[in-house]
């Protein structure tokens, strides 16, 4: 399990708001943990502003899983804002042996990985549910 | 049968899907490295570039995951699928009230039935479709109204067609490829230069009996055209990625910019 924190100076360059509820982000990391717990869950990413929380199962993917979240995220921008799409509201990508669901929860940006066949259903219930109790 | 009669069958398959699912807004397919294949007529040719290019960016990223199947975006007004069938992405973009199994089910079963078809017809053309002739007559139409191209104005629809009953055609018609701008800069850059994919040179060559091609002319969908220099892409990670490395220079004079799509042929001497 690998879990890092940005740095403040890390996290001083960007543009995003800064104010965040230590509160909510627990419990989004806590809602993140159960849902590790999931069969076929096989890690998640959660970044804001501020700092980053990162659970894999195997951290050699780290670098590559963070990147394409980030950039199936800014394209999601870019497609809603070609075809007038509205709020993003998730961004299921699917390979041939792992799936990602991307999502953004307040500020966070949220990416969970799973094996192919695992429903996500579940899982975006359960965030889309912490996201309205928030 | 030829690559004209694909895109036409796929370009009409992607018509009825819009007319049996209203859900639908846009469709189009495009290959992975970039070149568009077919898009219905409500999907300008700017959005599919900006779309590919956007995407190309998910896909080069992708190989982590096993390369890309399928992807997503749902959003509150609707949502956009990107599926792979084949060597292809079919892209469906629906509104809110879709009913989106729907739509899955008509597209999962008629592109691919029409691609298997396709395919078994004649094989080879599918994997080298370049250009539609619906593409050809849209940007025709927006020319005629902003600046009209030498080479349209000169080409009426049924020349193909009337070229195609002659005997023995002297040179085959220039091959169109469609490809993205890339900035190409340095200090020992020629300005009148562009880049491409040594493997589209190569095919040129070879279609040309092993003449060399040192000049191609570019399009761009405002109709705004130029000749240059080509020569084949140096830096291998743009190899094979259907981009077309311009001097910005050029970029300026043809009005377009990074991420955009032009279309080049070669001039054959």
């Amino acid at each position: 399990m690998v879990k890092k924190k940005k740095s403040a100076q890390e996290t001083a360059a960007t543009d995003e708001p800064v104010t965040i509820d230590a509160t909510s982000i627990n419990d989004l990391r806590e809602c993140l943990e159960e849902i590790k717990s999931y069969k076929g869950v096989i890690g998640y990413i959660l970044r804001n502003s501020t700092s980053a929380a990162i659970d894999l199962k195997d951290p050699t993917k780290l670098i590559d899983y963070a990147i394409l979240s980030s950039s199936a995220l800014d394209a999601s921008e870019e497609f809603s804002e070609l075809f007038n799409l509205g709020k993003i509201k998730s961004i299921i990508v699917e390979g041939k042996d792992v799936k990602k669901l991307s999502l953004t929860v307040d500020e966070n940006r949220i990416s969970i990985f799973m094996e192919k066949n695992t429903d996500c259903e579940k899982i975006l219930k359960r965030l889309h549910k912490l996201g309205r109790n928030r | 049968m030829n690559d004209e009669v694909y895109s036409f069958a796929l370009k009409s398959t992607l018509n009825e899907i819009r007319n049996i699912c209203p859900g639908v807004k846009n469709s189009f397919m495009f290959k992975e490295d970039g070149e568009i294949i077919t898009g219905e007529d409500e999907s300008p040719k700017k959005v599919i570039a900006r779309v590919i290019d956007t995407f190309g960016g998910i896909l080069e990223k992708a190989d982590a995951i096993g390369g890309v199947d399928c992807v997503t975006f749902e959003c509150s007004k609707g949502r956009m699928d990107v599926s792979r069938m084949d060597d292809f992405y079919l892209v469906t973009v629906t509104s809110r009230k879709a009913d989106v199994d729907h739509v899955n089910t008509v597209t999962r079963v008629l592109i691919p039935t029409v691609l298997k078809l396709l395919k078994k017809i004649h094989p080879a053309s599918l994997k080298s479709i370049s250009s539609t002739p619906e593409i050809k007559r849209e940007d025709q139409t927006v020319e005629e109204g902003v600046e009209p191209a030498e080479e349209f104005t000169e080409e009426p629809e049924t020349e193909e067609l009337e070229e195609s009953l002659e005997p023995e055609p002297v040179l085959p018609e220039p091959p169109i490829n469609q490809l993205i701008v890339e900035n190409l800069a340095g200090l020992f850059v020629s300005s009148d230069t562009v880049r491409i994919d040594s493997k589209i040179l190569a095919e040129w060559e070879k279609l040309y009996d092993g003449r060399r091609i040192y000049e191609a002319e570019i399009e761009t969908f405002d109709g705004k055209a130029m000749q240059c220099k080509v020569k084949p892409i140096k830096d291998l990670k743009y190899e094979g990625k259907g981009i077309i490395r311009m001097p910005e220079k050029m970029q300026l004079t043809l009005e377009i910019k990074k991420g955009e799509l032009v279309r080049i042929k070669p001039i054959i001497e």
